[in-house]
């Protein structure tokens, strides 16, 4: 086999593992800042504060009965979580995590593969992993669940094509759909008369990043925006009848598909690996990490909204916003070319 | 080499198979489910041509949008309600069974033209690295030489959307007759005729809505639901 192929899969299985790792600790997160948002303790019983909690979930996700409802489609039943579990780290493959590092006198590419349409594979496999909750909510002979299947079935339809069409003005700018090559883009320096600024996406696709921000927010089926699986209507929506490791799948799944969104923003809008001092990698986490903070501010502070709200907020405002950012980047760009 | 064509016949293999399911499975989400196999497989054996663009637009376009409706309208559906699935009649067998062998015939033409016959079309694997990856080169080519089916696509599904609005737009009354319109009231604030006292005083007092427009409705005990169409309680209230 050949040398490259095999650093690949051994970064693949290095990158699993560590998204699998940051997920757990990733709830222990969100409970201590929502707690201190809300002005409680949080979790602080197993171990030292509260540190092991993650692991303690996790058994005892692991070792709970598998409930499955007697008159669900059985065979759907027990794919739909896989389906959502295998798609969100997949969806990780094309993320670069930094310039190539030497090992064993190897030249080894810190991501594990750079497609040329690397962008779109992302938003490819997000649009697959929408099936794991709509097939979920179908096959556990449920209204509620149902319900919840539907209404994420209408959601992710909607804030896909806000999603893909915010992408495009940076497409534009940077000519390019690979992440490898618009983060190198995003490398260069902006002069702006004596102002050196970093040529990072999200000073010139500021409209851009507000959509997407809100977009991905909604595909990954977080409050506000959390509709399939709002508590207090569908007593938890598509996983109402899940239960231990299965229940955990669609848990793990929304976790890492947070996290490799976060990844992906970062990637795209906030010039990914590019800072001083520190490596790459730790600017690529941090940055992620902004997100992934924001995610959880959104969640305390904002209440729910509304169906109608929401379709109403995609289709009105979002989608003609995201159409005119397009005209105008693709106006700027053809001026900036001489075309125009 | 062999290893390529180990995995196109696996694809492939998986891709028919799965497009046999769809047609023969009795419950209508399976059939989607495979598919969305079918989909994937093909998406697949994109990448394997080197057309990775193709590949993604496959998957959005097919497995998470066109998919992803049909699944909505299935779930919606129960499926003892659908239709009993019947043989077409004669004309339409025929019919269809000639449209098959023409679209066979075009693609057997397809790659006929391309392998055996003639020279190779100008995207070949130099072709695209001219025009500077596969996507720009479609690029390149539905901009240019196919502007003009680009733009009748897009009007024809601008005139599809058109025209699915305007079979989905509301009834033109502008509001349904009383007669259609049913009032609904519920009061859960207070115990069981506990406040029969201040609404008795309300209605003698003849006190209107803030707006004054309508009358206060309210509901007399906590356990009263009322769902009467609007003309009788209208009635009621006027008498």
């Amino acid at each position: 086999m050949d040398a490259n192929l095999l650093s690949s899969y051994i970064f693949a299985v290095i990158v699993l593992n560590v998204l699998l790792g940051l997920m757990a600790y990733m709830t222990y997160f969100e409970r201590k800042i929502m707690a201190a948002m809300q002005d409680r303790v949080g979790p602080n019983r197993t171990g030292p504060l509260g540190l092991l909690q993650p692991i303690a979930d996790g058994v005892k996700l692991l070792s709970k009965e598998d409930i499955i409802p007697k008159h669900a489609d059985r065979r759907i039943f027990l794919l739909a979580p896989l389906f959502s579990f295998v798609l969100s780290p997949v969806a990780a493959a094309v993320i670069p995590f930094g310039d190539s590092i030497e090992v064993f006198g190897h030249e080894v590419n810190l991501y594990v593969a750079d497609i040329n349409v690397a962008a779109l594979y992302f938003l490819a496999i997000g649009s697959m992993a929408v099936f794991g909750i709509i097939l979920g909510g179908y096959a556990s002979a449920n209204r509620y669940s149902l319900l919840g299947g539907l209404r994420s079935a209408a959601q992710v339809i909607s804030y896909e094509i806000i999603l893909g069409l915010s992408l495009i003005g940076v497409f534009i700018l940077s000519g390019s759909l690979s992440l490898v090559e618009i983060v190198s883009q995003q490398n260069e320096t902006l002069a702006l008369g004596p102002l050196q600024l970093p040529n990072w996406f999200i000073l010139s696709q500021p409209l851009a990043f507000v959509i997407f921000l809100i977009a991905a927010v909604a595909e990954t089926n977080r409050a506000p925006f959390d509709l399939p699986e709002a508590e207090t209507e569908l007593i938890g929506g598509f996983h109402t009848e899940y239960s231990g490791f299965r229940f955990s799948f669609f848990f793990l799944a929304e976790y890492i598909s947070m996290i490799v969104i976060s990844l992906f923003a970062a990637t795209i809008f906030l010039g990914g690996t590019d800072g001083p001092i520190l490596d790459g990698v730790w600017w690529l986490g941090l940055k992620a990490c902004i997100f992934l903070f924001f995610y959880i501010w959104l969640r305390t502070t904002v209440p729910r909204f509304r169906y109608d709200q929401l379709m109403g907020l995609a289709w009105k405002v979002l989608l003609p916003l995201v159409l005119i950012n397009i005209l105008l980047t693709g106006l700027i760009r053809l001026w900036g070319l001489g075309m125009l | 080499m062999a290893a390529e064509v180990l995995v196109f016949n696996l694809l492939s293999g998986i891709a028919i198979v799965a497009a046999g399911a769809m047609i023969m499975m009795r419950n209508p989400v399976h059939s989607a489910i495979a598919l969305v196999i079918t989909f994937v497989n093909v998406a697949a054996i994109f990448v394997m041509l080197r057309a990775e663009f193709l590949a993604a637009v496959q998957i959005i376009v097919y497995t998470g949008a066109i998919l992803v409706l049909f699944l909505f309208v299935l779930m919606l559906v129960n499926p003892d309600d659908l239709p009993e699935f019947h043989g077409a009649r004669p004309l339409q067998q025929v019919f269809g069974f000639g449209l098959g062998i023409v679209l066979l015939a075009e693609i057997a033409a397809a790659i006929l033209t391309r392998t055996v016959v003639a020279e190779p079309g100008p995207w070949t694997e130099e072709g695209m690295a001219q025009a500077g990856g596969n996507i720009q080169a479609i690029g390149q080519v539905l901009y240019s030489g196919y502007v003009l089916p680009v733009q009748a696509t897009a009007l024809i599904l601008l005139m599809a959307t058109i025209g699915a609005l305007f079979l989905g737009r509301p009834d033109e009354d502008e509001e349904p007759s009383p007669s259609r319109r049913t009032v609904a009231t519920i009061s859960l604030a207070h115990t069981r005729g506990s406040d029969e006292p201040e609404i008795a005083a309300l209605r003698a007092a003849n006190v209107k809505h803030e707006a004054g427009d309508r009358d206060i409705i309210m509901a007399r005990d906590a356990d009263e639901f009322t769902s009467t169409p609007a003309e009788e309680e209208m009635k009621e209230r006027s008498e």
